[in-house]
């Protein structure tokens, strides 16, 4: 019994959520690992135009909820959640139109358009404030939750509680929809591997008549649809600050290099390593260890080994043993 | 090249491959189509070309290249000699100040690289000359990219000829031995089903057993009817092969016949083939 409570509250604390924020990251990390493949850099602006995506399917669902629309249990904001990523597309296609196409056309090294995408990073920071404010926004609406604490514990005659949340159960939902969907269509149509081509040697893709011009354009659209989906399943898991969107940008980055940059499905699975090393570690593990330990070595603290404040120094930290031990990241990747 | 200060050295780390006008593929010009087909003028022929990279001093000069159907043409000579540019210039890859590049009779000087391919030219490039990461069936297919036609039957063409890219159609191209990737990247190169098909240093890098069966599947290649023009570090053994060779120095053409002439030319002898 107490073996099964300490699952349980396992469950509730460190899996549950750490497969949404997982789930969250990877989709994120899908995005920046695209852009390095493909478009070669580091895309800073890429926790910007998921705060945009987001902001718009915030304006389209408020736009929604006041003519009377709902998606009944589920939030409405995934009906809007196409209006936000047509948006964000035009908006991604405008930048790479202004901004990128020139260094493009110089043959720009990496690192100077890390460094533009900085600049359209901090543009964009301030155009998502300018729209929608700088306040936490809560925008998921419908059922709450799944189950509740309470009715498991009814349920089961446990002493803990599993409680799953609607938005939790969606973002994995949409998470495996979104990656099988990708995933396809990278593998088995003719632009998505024109476009792996396209990423493996440039030159060659080239020779073989592959126009460069729309694989770039279908990144950029394909990066701001996920970009967009992450945004919005974070946004609705927690809220929607632009503040907090940027700072997302780490673990994000972390994902995609401990994953591999380049590797999509390094990029999945660097988001939940990310996501699980941040949960474990900001976790007070005191609910866990009284099941499991007996009653004198029972623990006085919280077992917590970082506050929650930290939890982006355990992405920080590593990003920097990746780069140090293995800069190729777990799954074969270019290096930084 | 490295006058830009924003440029970056990705792909094959030559840029000249895909010359000016990288994605212009689509609009072929048509002004450079004027059929003025010359009498007795070979298949393909770069001729009296004069020109070098970018704004650089020339490297060819007056140089002349041919290829006839069904044939093998090599160009040998020593390091430096320009021989891989002799063959770059005639795929567009530099700028030909003097002369011209005609294919069937067809003056194509002024097209760039990918405008060849759609032209019917082949090329496969020295080094970084497969997609790596992609698996060997991929490779072909990106190949054949700009054919919107069924390309089955070219593929199972492609694995008669190079039984050993069959079995292993779904590996990654990267996991194979040097001689198979060579095999997949000349396979690449034909998916276009070429009029011409165009290899450079075929066989660096690669064991003398590989390097002899590379060879056997050249001369298969050029059975099928398709004119090879390539270029050759094994000045004997390309020679044993060639109908047509051409002996570079300096850029300038040294000296011209069939492998057999140039093979018992006690001057090309002495100088190239040490002995």
């Amino acid at each position: 019994m107490d073996i099964l409570n300490a699952l349980v509250a396992l469950a509730n604390f460190v899996i549950v959520p750490g497969l949404a924020y997982g789930a969250q990251l990877a989709i994120g990390a899908l995005g920046v690992t695209l852009i390095y493949g493909i478009l070669r850099f580091s895309n800073f602006a890429h926790g910007d135009t998921m705060a945009f995506g987001t902001a718009m399917t915030i304006i389209a669902t408020n736009m929604l909820l006041a003519i009377g629309i709902t998606f009944g249990p589920l939030p409405t904001a995934l009906l809007a959640l196409p209006f936000g990523i047509g948006m964000t597309i035009l908006l991604v296609l405008g930048i790479d139109w202004l901004v990128y196409k020139f260094y493009r056309d110089q043959k720009a090294k990496p690192v100077i358009l890390v460094i533009v995408s900085m600049g359209v990073m901090f543009v964009m920071n301030g155009v998502v404030r300018f729209i929608i404010g700088v306040n936490d926004i809560r925008f998921a609406d419908g059922e709450r939750f799944i189950i509740t604490a309470r009715d498991f514990k009814t349920m089961t005659g446990l002493n803990e509680g599993l409680a799953i949340k609607t938005t939790q159960a969606i973002t994995v939902v949409v998470a495996v929809i979104v990656v099988a969907i990708l995933f396809w269509f990278l593998n088995k149509t003719r632009t998505g591997k024109s476009m792996r081509a396209f990423s493996d040697n440039e030159d060659l893709a080239l020779l073989s008549g592959i126009n460069p011009d729309w694989v770039v354009k279908v990144t950029w659209m394909i990066v701001a649809a996920l970009a967009t989906t992450a945004g919005v399943l974070y946004g609705l898991d927690k809220s929607f600050k632009a503040f907090t969107y940027f700072q997302l940008l780490l673990p994000i980055f972390a994902a995609a290099i401990v994953g591999g940059l380049g590797n999509p499905i390094g990029a999945i699975a660097g988001g939940f390593v990310i996501a699980f090393s941040e949960v474990t570690i900001t976790y007070a593990w005191k609910k866990v260890l009284v099941y499991l330990m007996p009653e004198s070595l029972e623990p006085d603290g919280l077992v917590q080994l970082l506050s929650t404040d930290y939890k982006f120094a355990v992405s920080f930290a590593i990003l920097i043993i990746v780069l140090l031990f293995k800069p190729t990241g777990l799954f074969k990747g270019q290096s930084v | 090249m490295s006058d830009n200060p924003y440029q970056d050295d990705r792909g094959n780390k030559d840029r000249s491959i895909t010359n000016k006008g990288g994605s212009s593929l689509e609009t072929v010009d048509q002004r450079f189509g004027n059929s003025k087909a010359l009498i007795n003028d070979p298949f393909l022929i770069g001729d009296a070309m004069t020109g070098g990279y970018g704004k650089g001093p020339d490297i060819l000069h007056s140089c002349t290249i041919a290829a006839e159907k069904g044939e093998i043409a090599v160009i040998v000579g020593p390091n430096g000699a320009g021989k891989s540019t002799a063959m770059k210039a005639v795929f567009g890859m530099l700028n030909v100040n003097e002369g011209a590049v005609r294919l069937d009779g067809e003056d194509i000087t002024h097209l760039t690289p990918q405008q060849r391919v759609v032209k019917g030219m082949g090329f496969v490039p020295q080094t970084s000359n497969i997609f790596t990461s992609m698996t060997v069936e991929e490779n072909l297919e990106m190949g054949a990219f700009i054919r919107r036609d069924d390309f089955r039957d070219t593929m199972a063409q492609i694995y008669d000829l190079f039984p050993i890219l069959k079995d292993k159609r779904n590996q990654a191209a990267g996991e194979l031995s040097g001689g198979q990737r060579q095999q997949v990247a000349v396979g690449r190169a034909l998916m276009t089903q070429p009029k011409v098909l165009m290899l450079d240093e075929p066989t660096a890098g690669v064991s003398p057993i590989v390097m002899d069966e590379l060879f056997d599947r050249i001369i298969e290649v050029a059975r099928t009817g398709i004119p090879i023009l390539m270029v050759e570090q094994n000045a004997r053994q390309a020679l044993e092969i060639a109908d047509k060779a051409y002996v570079l120095v300096q850029g300038r053409n040294a000296h011209t016949g069939t492998g057999k002439e140039l093979l018992a030319d006690p001057e090309v002898r002495r100088s190239f083939l040490g002995g």
